[in-house]
């Protein structure tokens, strides 16, 4: 297991969001986590690189385990855990920089200065999102020219370049349209041999294509968490069913 | 609650029951033009399964749309896949009443053969399993189903009780060849409809506990 929770209950202020989450990810595999709207999904992604620190109010009890490290022990190195757990949006958020410097910018914060270590870096992130072939000759080009979807593959190259070890996905595709969709996908698939990927998703069949191990939320609760084609075919609870079936949520 | 889709299910069922009432009728007419050696019920046989197979066309039709235009999933998904697979099953039990039918015309013209009682035992047994299973898949019942899967056991030692009956006949009595034969093959007819009586049961219990029975599927895995 490469993250494991134990009964981690989150409160924002008085309201509880997440409530005696049991978890375990497998390394190298897609874990989709589904439900409805505010039923905690994007606050879970959050748990695991501690974003939810920076909102007000926030408490959170329980043990999150990444690599053996609980990350909420006052020893965890929050920069260290933030480069090895990386994090795509919902809306690709490329920095108004060229898109060499959008790649180039974690390795520098991390102190890297030489030219050639830098461009073997951007070169080898934009490879592994399949971009650079097509961008080669316009690395410092701004990377607000790039279409939505090559946006958000850019977005994951800069992940990339840290070398992180798992990638949170929250609703990366809901800004794409179906063939960016399915391009990003596709690149999902490639990622996980190397990568081990959490994705929220609103989006039920884009879970039973490319997710391997779903959890299905409802209320701050981890209501089933099992292999896809169990969730897809048996699902074990009537809500999970309810949910994926589409007669509520 | 998508009442929508659950309507097209409810009619998805009502129209394979249909299909399921015409194979009954389709068996139930051969067997009884065996009995009574009534060719002239062949035509009639015939064109039953013609309409059968139409059924069969329409209800397949039917379920790859909601199958496309649902993406159903857990036991709307199981119960779409079951009712393809049992579509199928009746449909070749359709073909299996006009094999039956179709046998009486050499049955006509061979010598008479005295005691096939094995036969209409057999063809009671083939019938209730036949209507049981339908049954099983209306109440959604996999205890149902499991108790008529055990009993395809039963109709395959009649099956080859009935063959030995009848290759004794042929060794004792040559000229019998021509009418033995035809009820070998009504035999071996009635028990593949005993065989698909069993999968239409095999998948209820699919649909309705996601277990695969088949091919003794549980014990391999276990």
């Amino acid at each position: 297991m490469i993250i494991r929770t134990s009964n981690v209950n989150l409160y924002y202020h008085t309201f509880q969001a997440l409530k005696h989450i049991d978890l375990a990810i497998k390394e190298n595999l897609i874990t989709g986590i589904i439900g409805p709207s505010g039923c905690g999904k994007s606050t879970l992604l959050r748990v695991f690189n501690r974003m939810n620190d920076l909102i007000d109010g926030v408490r959170i009890t329980g043990s999150v385990v990444i690599d053996d490290e609980d990350i909420y022990s006052p020893f965890c190195d929050l920069t260290m855990l933030r480069k090895k757990v990386g994090m795509v949006f919902q809306r690709p958020n490329a920095f108004p920089l060229s898109i060499f410097d959008n790649v180039a910018y974690g390795p520098r914060v991390w102190g890297i200065t030489d030219k050639k270590t830098l461009t073997e870096i951007v070169e080898r992130s934009l490879a592994g999102v399949d971009l650079f072939g097509g961008l080669k000759d316009k690395l410092h080009h701004s990377a607000l020219s790039l279409s939505s979807e090559q946006q958000q593959r850019l977005c994951i190259a800069r992940l990339l370049a840290v070398e992180p070890e798992i990638l949170l996905m929250d609703e990366p595709c809901s800004a794409l349209d179906p063939i960016a969709t399915g391009k990003i996908e596709e690149l999902m698939f490639d990622l996980k041999k190397t990568y081990t990927i959490v994705i929220v998703t609103h989006n039920m069949q884009q879970a039973a294509r490319i997710a391997d191990d779903v959890g299905f939320m409802l209320l701050g609760e981890l209501i089933e968490f099992d292999k896809a084609r169990k969730i897809f075919t048996n699902p074990a609870d009537e809500r999970t069913f309810g949910y994926i079936s589409g007669r509520f949520g | 609650m998508d009442r929508h889709f659950d309507d097209e299910l409810q009619d998805v069922k009502k129209n394979l029951l249909q299909m399921a009432t015409l194979v009954e009728e389709s068996i139930t007419k051969a067997l009884d033009a065996l009995k009574k050696k009534d060719s002239d019920m062949v035509s009639t046989i015939r064109e039953i399964d013609h309409q059968i197979d139409t059924c069969e066309i329409a209800i397949e039709e039917q379920c790859i749309e909601l199958i496309a235009r649902h993406q159903p999933v857990g036991s709307d998904l199981r119960f779409l896949i079951g009712v393809i697979k049992m579509n199928n099953d009746l449909e070749r039990m359709g073909d299996h009443a006009v094999n039956i039918a179709e046998s009486i015309e050499y049955i006509i013209k061979g010598p008479h053969i005295k005691s096939i009682t094995n036969i209409w035992s057999m063809a009671k047994i083939v019938k209730q399993m036949l209507r049981k299973s339908v049954e099983s898949f209306i109440d959604n019942d996999p205890v149902k189903a499991q108790q008529i899967c055990e009993r395809d056991s039963i109709v395959d030692k009649m099956r080859t009780e009935t063959i030995r009956i009848l290759l004794t006949y042929m060794l004792e009595e040559p000229e019998t060849v021509g009418t033995a034969i035809p009820y070998i093959m009504v035999a071996k007819n009635l028990e593949r409809i005993a065989d698909l009586s069993t999968n239409i049961c095999e998948d209820v219990i699919y649909i309705a506990q996601a277990r695969v029975i088949k091919h003794h599927a549980e014990e391999h895995k276990a």
